[in-house]
Order: structure tokens, then sequence, then C-alpha cells
């Protein structure tokens, strides 16, 4: 709710015309009832030129809610639109301000559902709000009163008739609400077995399943069907049973007014607008109960909403950190990390010093913590404990931008943007020229393929690079890698979608021309990092050995068992 | 034939067997219809009366015959017609909302079934979200409008023309002042939901364009950071989100008005009726009594006559919805469905080979995709398929258990074309394990029992225990009752092939079609997949899609496939000694340095 003040503040001035037109709009309807008393009555007394008096005023002051509602309608367009515009702007900037950790605790695919549906929730939430849920409790209120103002001795029957239709909703609301819960439920298995059914479709075809399988389905729509079936009732008898309690009410009241005429001649006049008037009590409650529910669907995507912007960034640079040059060495000092949610370390107390120009593989089996150590060089995660240190800078304390500058890093999952090939690779260095785009294209094998397209580097890469290969997309995504001369390239598996014989030529290119880059490669397979200067050995977390392949073949366990599954799966036994 | 029929004949095929029913609620709605026009007659008849006893009570010559009897009959029949109203209306919507979840119930289950009938093709060319969104969307939308707008709509119409001619009844004059303002009513309803619908559209396009760029961006946000993108990330944004803004304001703006314009047109239409009706009352010389009830009747149905015009515009899009899901769903009722000859042969145990004979074959038929592709496999020998990415490897395997037919040449068993076997028999003896794996949302037990349910917890427990991934199931807390989903993570991509390994072994096929995958797996999960699949191919007649050197040099036999045709097949020795393709390929890409 606060997030809608704040964003609201902007707006005072249109805010306030919605909501003087919803209340001229409101008062014309509550008013028509009345002067509709007025004109029976000038019936009743044979006054011409009141009758006209009073007609002429009846459609004026329709014609002015008419003209209410409409611009109502356009303020609130306005208004809803662009405060959804400007949350929009501030989630966005927000998630901008993200690492690694706040991307993960959220998912990526959660976050976009928190960017687009949420916040068209919200945008229709505060249409509601400007629309109807003012107008609601006016038109009540309003109602209640001019009711009681009319027949006021008849204040009891307006006071059984709220709570009767009040009563009867609750009994009807919790039972659907319990029903509405199942139903969620059922919808989501049907919707889940059909999406398997369809992903799966030459499992179940295969397996000769089709019938189990539309008999599983089956089941499951019967259920579906009886809930349904049962919500359906509830809506059925729910506005009928309203209606009834309202004429009984208005049979009673009609009755009464019969009984006593003769006390109260001029009640005759006040039949039509009192029964009017508990009309409008009963659809100012029905309609606000469905607008709550709407609302409260609203409120729920606020709250979503909510918790991005409330979300504090844990990786957060000193923005008076000094720019400068950094240097390829890297430390780590006792350094042990935890992800966020979970009891384990990833990597516990991990210490060693490369040197600038150094090259380095880091092995060891899924899980062992390579890719986490990678991630802790160029910051995109801080350590639990322990420093890093890039060109002997604790990155505490590092300028973002120096940092960025210094160290590269290629992400297991080759990402891309739609776009030229051009515009991926200067997302490595801006102002990147056509020769440096031929130079970083080159070293990763990706010059190849890029020669064969007739507009080269202007290619456009589809959304979700849906018209490159696995292969295509790394190389690519290497070239961004190396395009900006980087003092530190980390490379995390990222060529395992090449064949044996590209990897060796990126690697032979990348010796080449990076001479003096620190680089870090990680590797499944020990042929990746076999010419390393040096290989880390990583298991369960932590650093167990380090050295050259000859020597860790020598002196770790650990090593030598990795190297014999890899050489035995390769060289058959003949 | 048109769009409407189309429809109008799906709903058919579904709703006919609820005729009864439907007849039923049918009557029941005119009965409804008809007792809520009457009720406000008398309201009217009570006021008149009372008006009536009013002017005897205090005219002292008919003081005394002065008798509230006829108000107390009128008060008693506007309750009784009421009540009547609302009787029938709630039985036929009873009615009514059990045949909308039965029969939508049907059509999900018609729909499911129809899919599970379908070609391989089909899948294979339509996108998985387009079709699961008849389940999401199109089906709901039907749902929807069958419970909130068809037999609304149905009602609402009765209840306009009722009131129409209810009206014409009593006093035309007024009739005609009460429907005289419909026309611009309706033209300006029509203005505002077409001026809507334009807006909408290009709403959607903006809409589409800004979350198309969230998405990449979200799910890129890696990239965004590793190489410090954010400023230009917000940068892009900007545009996107302002021409949301402009694209939906205008949208939002219209179909907001047309609550407003409704309910104020019905505000200023009573205020007419009213106007003219006193001035009617007051110049027409009849009864202040009389009159005054003709006044409080009108007032009461240009309300009621308001009420279906504001409803059929607000349900109008529901139904319309329901009309384009309907003939989407038509579409996929009209599909091809898979051929199983009508005396299929069943298929006995393989005893001599299968056999790809003169093979020609292409997805679609001006793209050839194999060249009469010629391979045989002994029984009880394994044959391993090399070759590059888009050789046609793959589409070998489409074809061995009929996924797709081919265009030219057979594919034998024993010498019986698989397209004389009966699809049933065929398939189960020939058992696939696919490189992407596939779980379904259900415990580990019947994922491993999927091909073969009655299976016995000793077989399951075998099985599992063949394809190395028992040990693991055993130490989760559930075991084999463990809840699985393809999205929670409990298994790793290699133990997800581990499981469907098993889930083929249980079945124990004659045949056997393997596509090695070569994802990422550790090192120690890729070596119990390969036991697994050793263990699977022992003793059983095979094809599989070959990238690991160790299963090339084991197989009998190696076919080297390349721009869909084979170019050379042999023994591994034979096919070193030709010092072709596959040599080069050997040496240059498969010996471990």
């Amino acid at each position: 709710m606060q997030i809608l003040i704040r964003h609201a503040k902007n707006y005072v001035r249109d805010i306030t015309i919605a909501i003087l037109a919803v209340a001229v709009m409101a008062g014309a309807t509550l008013w028509q009832p009345h002067l509709l008393q007025k004109v029976i009555s000038a019936i009743l007394a044979d006054d011409s030129s009141q009758v006209l008096e009073f007609g002429i005023q009846l459609v004026v002051i329709a014609l002015l809610g008419v003209a209410a509602g409409l611009l109502n309608a356009v303020f609130a367009a306005r208004i809803s639109q662009s405060m959804a515009a400007d949350i929009r702007a501030e989630e966005y900037d927000k998630i901008q301000t993200f690492s690694f950790g706040n991307i993960e605790t959220f998912s990526a695919g959660n976050l976009v559902v928190r960017m687009t549906n949420d916040v068209n929730q919200v945008q229709q939430l505060i249409m509601m709000i400007l629309q109807s849920l003012l107008r609601i409790p006016i038109l009540f209120i309003g109602a209640v009163v001019l009711a009681i103002v009319t027949i006021p001795r008849f204040w009891w029957l307006v006071v059984i008739m709220i709570i009767a239709i009040l009563l009867s909703s609750q009994g009807i609301f919790k039972r659907m609400g319990k029903n509405f819960f199942k139903i969620q439920n059922l919808i989501d298995q049907n919707n889940t077995l059909a999406k398997e059914n369809l992903q799966g479709v030459r499992v179940v075809k295969s397996f000769n399943q089709e019938g189990a399988e539309i008999d599983r389905f089956t089941d499951n729509t019967d259920e579906l069907v009886a809930v349904n079936t049962k919500i359906g009732y509830l809506f059925t008898i729910m506005i009928p049973i309203f209606m009834v309690v309202s004429y009984l009410i208005i049979g009673a009241a009609i009755l009464l007014v019969g009984q006593n005429i003769v006390k109260n001649p001029k009640d005759l006049a006040a039949i039509a607008p009192f029964t009017t008037y508990l009309m409008q009590i009963l659809f100012a409650l029905m309609i606000g109960g469905m607008v709550s529910t709407f609302a409260s669907r609203g409120m729920v995507s606020l709250g979503r909403i909510n918790q991005v912007l409330k979300t504090k960034p844990d990786v957060v640079y000193d923005p008076k950190a000094p720019k400068e040059k950094l240097s390829g060495d890297i430390n780590f000092d006792h350094v042990s990390f935890t992800y966020p949610g979970d009891d384990q370390p990833a990597l516990r107390d991990v210490s060693f010093k490369i040197q600038a120009g150094e090259m380095i593989g880091i092995v060891g089996a899924t899980g062992s913590g390579k890719s986490t150590l990678a991630q802790l060089i160029p910051r995109l995660y801080d350590p639990t404990q322990g420093t890093v240190s890039v060109g002997h800078v604790n990155l505490k304390q590092v300028n973002q931008q120096s940092l960025r500058q210094a160290v590269s890093i290629v992400l297991q999952k080759a990402v891309l943007f739609s776009g030229s090939i051009a515009r991926n690779l200067r997302h490595g260095k801006p102002d990147a020229s056509e020769q440096d785009m031929q130079w970083a294209t080159e070293i990763s094998q990706a010059a190849e393929f890029i020669d064969g397209y007739e507009d080269g580097f202007e290619h456009y890469v589809d959304e979700r690079s849906a018209n490159l290969s696995g292969g295509q997309k790394q190389r690519l995504s290497i070239a961004r890698g190396v395009i900006g001369h980087p003092k530190i390239l980390i490379l995390d598996d990222s060529t395992s979608a090449l064949d044996a014989r590209s990897e060796k030529l990126v690697q032979e290119a990348l010796d080449k021309e990076l001479k003096g880059t620190t680089a870090v490669v990680i590797a499944e397979k020990i042929s990746s990092v076999i010419h390393a200067d040096r290989i880390f050995v990583l298991d369960a977390g932590q650093l167990v050995a380090t050295g050259s392949h000859q020597e860790l073949l020598g002196n770790s366990p650990v090593y030598r068992e990795i190297y014999l599954t890899q050489k035995a799966k390769e060289e058959p036994n003949e | 034939m048109s769009d409407l029929m189309i429809s109008i004949r799906y709903f058919g095929a579904y709703l006919k067997r609820y005729w009864l029913g439907l007849s039923f609620a049918l009557v029941l709605m005119v009965l409804s219809t008809y007792a809520q026009i009457n009720a406000p007659l008398y309201m009217g008849k009570a006021i008149t009366a009372l008006g009536q006893f009013l002017n005897d009570y205090f005219n002292p010559v008919t003081h005394a015959t002065a008798s509230k009897g006829k108000f107390y009959d009128a008060v008693w029949g506007m309750v009784w017609f009421y009540g009547l109203a609302e009787v029938a209306m709630v039985t036929s919507g009873l009615m009514t909302s059990r045949i909308s979840a039965q029969s939508s119930g049907q059509m999900r289950i018609g729909l499911f079934a129809k899919l599970q009938r379908m070609t391989v093709r089909y899948f294979d060319t339509h996108q998985d979200g387009k079709i699961l969104s008849l389940f999401t969307s199109d089906l709901d939308n039907i749902f929807n409008a069958m419970n909130q707008a068809i037999f609304q709509m149905v009602s609402q119409a009765m209840l306009f023309i009722g009131v129409i001619i209810m009206m014409f009844n009593q006093s035309a004059t007024l009739a005609w002042v009460t429907v005289a303002l419909t026309p611009v009513a309706l033209l300006l309803d029509f203005f505002v939901i077409t001026r809507a619908r334009k807006y909408i559209d290009r709403q959607q396009e903006a809409t589409g364009a800004l979350n198309g760029y969230i998405n990449e961006q979200i799910n890129g946000e890696k990239v965004v950071i590793t190489e410090g993108l954010q400023d230009e990330s917000i940068k892009n944004f900007k545009p996107y989100n302002e021409s949301v803004k402009k694209a939906t304001y205008r949208g939002q703006m219209y179909s907001g008005m047309l609550f407003p314009l409704t309910q104020g047109l019905s505000l200023l239409n009573v205020a007419i009726v009213i106007f003219f009706g006193s001035w009617f009352v007051l110049h027409n010389g009849m009864s202040r009594a009389a009159g005054l009830g003709l006044l409080i009747v009108f007032v009461n149905y240009s309300q009621q006559y308001y009420q279906p015009i504001s409803q059929i515009t607000s349900v109008y899009n529901s139904f319309q919805l329901a009309l384009t899901g309907s003939q989407r769903l038509h579409r996929i009722e009209v599909q091809p469905e898979e051929t199983n000859p009508g005396k299929g042969h069943p298929l006995a145990d393989i005893r001599q080979q299968v056999a790809l004979d003169d093979v020609t074959f292409g997805y679609n038929p001006d793209k050839i995709i194999l060249h009469d592709v010629n391979i045989d496999v002994k029984a009880g020998q394994m044959v391993a398929l090399v070759g590059p990415t888009g050789s046609g490897k793959t589409t070998v395997m489409n074809l061995l258990n009929r996924f797709y037919d081919v265009n030219h040449g057979r594919v034998t068993i024993d010498g019986v074309d698989v397209r004389d076997v009966d699809l049933a028999s065929l398939r189960d003896h020939v058992g696939i394990v696919l490189q992407e794996s596939i779980l379904f949302s259900r415990t580990i037990a019947e994922n491993i029992k999927f091909g073969k349910p009655d299976a016995s917890e000793a077989e399951m427990v075998a099985a599992a225990k063949q394809a190395n991934i028992h040990d693991y199931i055993e130490s989760l807390p559930d075991g084999y009752q463990t809840m699985v989903s393809d999205e929670n993570s409990i298994f790793s991509t290699g133990q997800k092939q581990l499981l469907s390994i098993a889930r083929t072994i249980l079945t124990s096929p004659e045949f056997l079609i393997l596509d090695e995958a070569t994802s990422n797996v550790d090192t120690v999960t890729e070596a119990k997949i390969q036991a697994a699949m050793n263990n699977i191919i022992a003793g059983r007649t095979s094809f599989v899609i070959a990238h690991r050197l160790k299963t090339i040099l084991d197989a009998d036999k190696i076919v080297v496939l390349k721009d869909g045709r084979v170019i050379e097949q042999g023994t591994h020795e034979q096919l070193l000694a030709e010092n072709g393709f596959y040599a080069d390929l050997y040496h240059n890409q498969m010996v471990f340095e």
C-alpha cells in the first residue's frame, strides 16, 4: 500500500479529479430516486410546473452522471497506466542493482513474473480503486442514509436486510473459498499432466501408455468437474438468495406502508424510491464483494513487488573507491562460501595465490565448488569468510568499473541477447572496432561461421539465440569475454559444446594472443587443462592439491582417479 | 464452413447428450422471464390500489366502501411472481452449471485423448506452449463462457424481448419513450467496444515487446552483471515502458468507459421515462392512482430493459473468446491420427534381422533428410550410428518404431514391413532410451514402472539395480515413493537418464534404440551411465547413436552417416583400414591426448 501512496503523490491533481468525478456519478445515482419521490408527490398534488421542474432536474443530473463517469474512466486509465509504468521502472532499476545471489533467491523466471504479471495486476487494482472501490462506499452509505430519510420509521428493515445479506454471503463465500483452493490444485495437476504428456510424447507412445495416461487424465478431470459443479451451484444460488431476501423486505415494506397509509398518506410517493434504495444497497454489497476479491489479488501482487523493492543487494560496491588499473594477480585468503539458504558450505577455507599471466586449470567432480570459486573472482558473490583480492586490492574495496575491466568471465551457460553479433560483442567492449571483433572471434573460432554470413558481424541473433547452435553460442560468448583484453580471463566450462578440434584451436589462440592474461580454466575434461601452468584440484569445497599434470598424477589420488576414469572412457583396452 | 458454424458444431457435439436437461433449463428460463416481467406489473397495481384506497377513504361518499383488498392481492402477487422467478432461475441455473462443468470436462478429456492418438509429427512441428494453451486458456475460456456468458445471454435476451412486449402492452407511448434511446446506446457501446479492441491489439503488441525485453534481460541478468551492462539495460528499458504506457492508456480508457457508459445511459433513460411518464400521466386524463401505478411499472421496466444491454456487452468478450477457443479445438480434432494396420501382424520375437531397405525420408517432402539408406542389424547384434550433427542419425531412430513413416523404401523386422505390424505390438518389442530423459510428476516407482504398470516390486528394484540408480533412490527418505517432477531437482541430468534406462530395462524389449547423451555429467555418473547402457544392450538387438568411443568399439557394426547418406559401414578395423571419414573422425576427435 505504501508503494501506491508513494507513487500516487505525483498525480494528486488527476486523482482528485477522478475522485470528484466518481463522487458526482454516485451522487447522481443516489439522487434520482429522491427526485422520483418529488415527481410522484407533485403528480399527486397535481402540480404541473413542479413535475416539469423536477423532470428537467432528473435529466440534467443523469447527463451529469454520464459525463462524470466518462471523465472518471479517462483519468483512472491515465493514472493507473502512469503509476504502473513508474512502479515497473522502479522495480527494473532495483533489479539492476541485484547480485547473482539476489537473482538466485528469486530465480530469473520469478522476477520476470513480478515485473510483468504482477505489475499488470497492480495496474488493474489502481484502476479498480479509482473506478469502483470509491464508488461503492459512497453508494452504500448514501443509499442507506437516503432509504432511512425516505421512510424513517422503517430503519429496522434496512438493517435487517443488510444483516441477512451479509450473513448469507459469508456462508457462501466460505464454502467457495475452500473449493477455489481445491480447484486451483486440480487445475495445476491437470495442466501438468497435459504438459508432461506433450513433452514426453515419444516416451508415452514408445511404451504404449496412451490408454493409461488417458485414464489418469480422465480421473483427474472427473474430480475437477465435481468441484467445478459445486462452485457452479454456489454461484447459482448466491444472487437469487440475495434477491429473495431483498424482495421479502420490499414486500414487507409495501405491506407496512399500506397498513398505515391512512396515517401517512404521503408514503404512497415513497414506496418506489424506498425500494430503489434497497436495491441499490443490495447491488453495492454484491459488487463490493466482487471487487474486493479482485482487489485482494492485486494486493498479493503488490506484496510481491514490494518484496523485490525491499530486497537489499547483497554485493555493494563502494562508490567512493578510486578507479585504478588492476593487475592480473589473484589472492584467496582463507575463503569460505555458503550459498544463501544452504547449510553446507560450497567452499571451505580455500587459500592460494595466482601470479599475473599464469594459466590455472581447475578440476573436480560436479558440486566440488569449481564454479563457485571462479565466481568469487569477479565478485559475483562476496565470500562468507576470508578475503578475495584481485591486483592486490580487496574486492570489498574495489571500484566496480575497474574490476569489470580487469576480470572477464565466460559462464557455463552461454547467454546472448537478441540483436546483431556486433552488438553482443560490444557488450564486452563498448567501443570495439571491426578489427577488435575480428581479432576476438578468430581466437574463439567464431570467425569461421561469421564469415559465412553475408552480413558478417551485423548478422542478427534471434531471441533465445534460437538461430545459433550451442557451440556457436559458446564461441561468441568467449569472443565477448576476450574482446576487452582482460587482465584475468575465467572460462567456466565454456567449451563444453565445442568439438575436440575447435577446443584445441581456441586454447592455442588464447595462449598466443593473450600472453599476459591470467587464465582460469574450469573443465570437466582433464584434456582441457592438461597444459595449464598449475592445476587446482577441488574436492567437496576444499582445495586438495595443486601442481602440474605430471606432479598431480604422482601425488594427488583425487586427480589420478579423475584422470583414470576419463582415460579409460576414451582409450579402449585393446 | 464458416467459423461460427465450426463453433456451433463443436459445442453441439459435446452438448447434444444433454438435450433433455438443456430443454428443461430453457423452459425454466422462459418461466422465470415470464415471472420477472409480470412482477413489476403487480407493484404498479399495488400502488394504484393503494392510491385508489386513499382516494376512496378521504372521499366522504366512498369512505365506507374503501378497501385494501386489491392492494393486498397485488402485493402477494408481486412477492409470488418474484419468488417464482428466482426459484425457476435457480433451478435452471443449477442444471446449466452442472452441464457446463460436465461438458467442458468432456471437452478436456476429448482433447487429451485426441492428442494421444495424433502423430509425433504434429508435436515436432508445433510448440508445446501453444498446444498447452488449449488446456490452460481455451478450455478455461469455454468453461467460463458457459458458466457466465452463454446461458446468461439466452436468458437476458428473453428478458429483453419479454420486457419490450410487456411495455407495449401497457402503453405504447411510454414504451416508445423507453426504447427511444436504445439505438444511441447501442451505437455508443459499439463505438467504445471497437475502439477498446483496436487499442487492445496495439497494447498487446507493446506489452509483448516489453515482456520480451524484460524476459531476455532478466534471464540474461548474470551476463548483464558480469559485463557491467546495468545502465545500458535500464536505458533501453525506458522506451519499452513508455510505449506500453501510451498504448495501454487508450485501451484501458475505452474499456473503462464501458461500465459508466451503460450505467449512465440507464440512469439517463430512467430519468427520461420519469420525465415523460409524469407528463403523460398528468395530461392524459387518467386517474392519479392509475397513472402513478403506470409510472412505477415503467420505471421498473426501464431498469429491467437496460439490464440485458449492459449484461450482454459485458459477457460479449468472454463469448467471443469461447468461440475462437472452440475453433482452435476443432482444428486439433481434425488432425491426422497415427495409422494402425487393420489386421496388423502381432510381432513375435526377432529371429533374423531389423533392416532399412532403400529408405528415403524427409520431415517435409521438399527437404529430404535420408537418401536411399540401407542398414541392417542381425538379431542379437549392436549397430553404432556415427556421424556429424545433422547427418540424420536421430531421423533413423524416428523411423524404427514408426514415430514417422518412410517416404520410399521400407523398414522391416524379420522381413515384415513395420507398417504392416500392429502398432502396439511393434512398440512393445521396440524399446527406446532418448537423449533427453522425461520424468512424470508422480512417484519414482510409478516413473520406473511407466511402461509396465503391473510390474512387481522385485522386478522394479532389479531394473533399478541394473540401471545403477537403486542405491541413490534408497538413500532418499521416501525411497521409491518419493514424488518427482521434471522441474524439481532430486535427480541430476545424468540420474534422470539412469531412471529412464531402468524404465526401459523393466519392459525388456527385444529391440533397442539408444541415444547416448553428451550432456554435461560428472565423471562418476558418466561411468554409471556407461555401465547401465552396457547392461541394457547385452543380449539385445540394438541401434545406438554413439558418442563414446567405447560404445563404437563394442559395436558389431559401425554405420557412418553423413548428409543423410551411409558413406561407410563395417567394423572398426575395416573402417580404419579404409582410411576415410571414420578414420579421420577417430584420429582427430576421439583419441585422448
